[in-house]
């Protein structure tokens, strides 16, 4: 299936059909990955439908020309599930709440093509890393944890998994600082 | 001028993964804004988190919940609105801080003020932009919690090295260190700070209480 032309459907033509294919395929997807990282199982399922609802809506600002709408939505999803765990902690509903970093406004044509440039040079770096460093980083995404637990990870020694994956970004690095 | 000093890749990692609070994302987004290696290396990591979300083993939607997300289809809009860039941040700073409401400058010390960044509450981290006169010394230091800091303008160093703009240094309880600013001109950090400094020395235990950072 070509989810990037699904979305372009989306985008173009607000198809319906396309919406719930893109639906079936990936809200079940986040609603795990977002248990894995420690949603109670009706967080994920929010966090999923209100994923697929920013795919609606932002389906324009999705750049039909890269493979990569598995990480278009994982970052919808990281950040929604980034603001779901700040608006409980604050009690209160913060209305203008986003992850600090990744901001919502609408990208101009200049940044949009550096972007294009960007994604060309990250994918030929992606493409030269080994398959088994590949998948140590992905690992990483897929441990089981708490909120309590990722609080403390930044003060906990480095162990086997986390020193298998540190080498393999500082590899991923190096392939990235040859690409100019 | 290139950078020397980057994230380590567990925080460019817990970042790219959503895992850091406010104060601490916004300190590694400050160092990305210059630094193209590290923008470059969480993309990567993003591309990546798309890959796991790809293989993952789906864990079913509650029934209805298509029909559901599909009629609040139909009150949406469909074009992505822009939110308003939110004011009182001066032009120069970076993107990210922008974000931000800004307070005024404090005085803290001879020769050195901070201006606090308003964080919602949520996070536990605090952050600031720092400013110090050229060659101020800083009071030997170590600190209760993680502190990460970017530098905006001018350098500092300590026995880690020197940092000039672009740089982030990364410091916890195991760091003790008395950081020495360059004496070409004034240097301003974006700080984000948990838990507390501490001072050492006679002077520095008796002025601890009146400095607040």
């Amino acid at each position: 299936v070509d989810w990037a032309k699904l979305v372009a459907e989306v985008a173009v033509r607000q198809n319906r059909q396309a919406f719930d294919a893109l639906f079936n395929h990936y809200a079940p997807r986040v609603k795990s990955l977002m248990m894995k990282n420690g949603a109670s199982e009706e967080l994920a399922e929010d966090i999923a439908q209100e994923t697929l609802l920013a795919v609606w809506r932002k389906a324009s600002q999705f750049d039909a020309s890269t493979d990569g709408v598995a990480a278009w939505i994982f970052t919808i999803a990281r950040n929604l599930r980034v603001d779901a765990i700040r608006k409980a902690r604050n009690l209160i509903p913060l209305d203008n709440s986003s992850y600090g970093g990744w901001e919502d406004t609408l990208p101009t044509p200049d940044e949009v093509i550096q972007a294009q440039q960007d994604r060309k040079r990250v994918s030929r770096a992606l493409a030269m890393l080994p398959v088994d460093q590949f998948q140590a980083i992905k690992g990483s995404y897929y441990e089981e944890k708490s909120h309590g637990e990722i609080a403390q990870a930044l003060a906990i020694p480095l162990g086997t998994v986390k020193s298998r994956m540190r080498l393999a970004i500082e590899r991923l690095r190096a392939n990235l600082d040859n690409e100019e | 001028m290139s950078i020397v000093h980057h994230p380590s890749e567990m925080l460019l990692s817990m970042h790219a993964a959503g895992e850091l609070d406010e104060g601490q994302s916004l300190a590694i987004a400050t160092h990305l804004e210059s630094c193209r290696l590290c923008r470059d290396t969480v993309l990567a990591l993003e591309s990546i988190g798309g890959a796991a979300l790809e293989t993952v083993a789906p864990v079913g939607m509650s029934a209805g919940t298509l029909e559901r997300t599909r009629a609040r289809l139909e009150r949406l809009p469909s074009a992505g609105a822009a939110r308003p860039k939110p004011i009182g941040a001066e032009a120069p700073l970076p993107k990210c801080i922008q974000r931000y409401g800004v307070a005024h400058w404090k005085w803290v010390a001879p020769g050195v003020s901070m201006r606090p960044i308003l964080l919602p509450r949520s996070s536990q981290t605090r952050a600031f932009l720092l400013k110090s006169s050229r060659g101020t010394s800083m009071l030997q230091h170590s600190h209760s919690g993680i502190e990460m800091t970017c530098v905006l303008a001018g350098s500092f160093s300590h026995e880690g090295g020197r940092f000039s703009v672009g740089d982030f240094d990364f410091g916890d309880a195991a760091i003790d260190h008395q950081p020495v600013v360059g004496s070409e001109e004034e240097c301003i950090c974006l700080v984000a700070m948990a838990g507390e400094l501490r001072f050492h020395g006679v002077f520095g235990r008796v002025i601890q209480p009146f400095i607040r950072l």
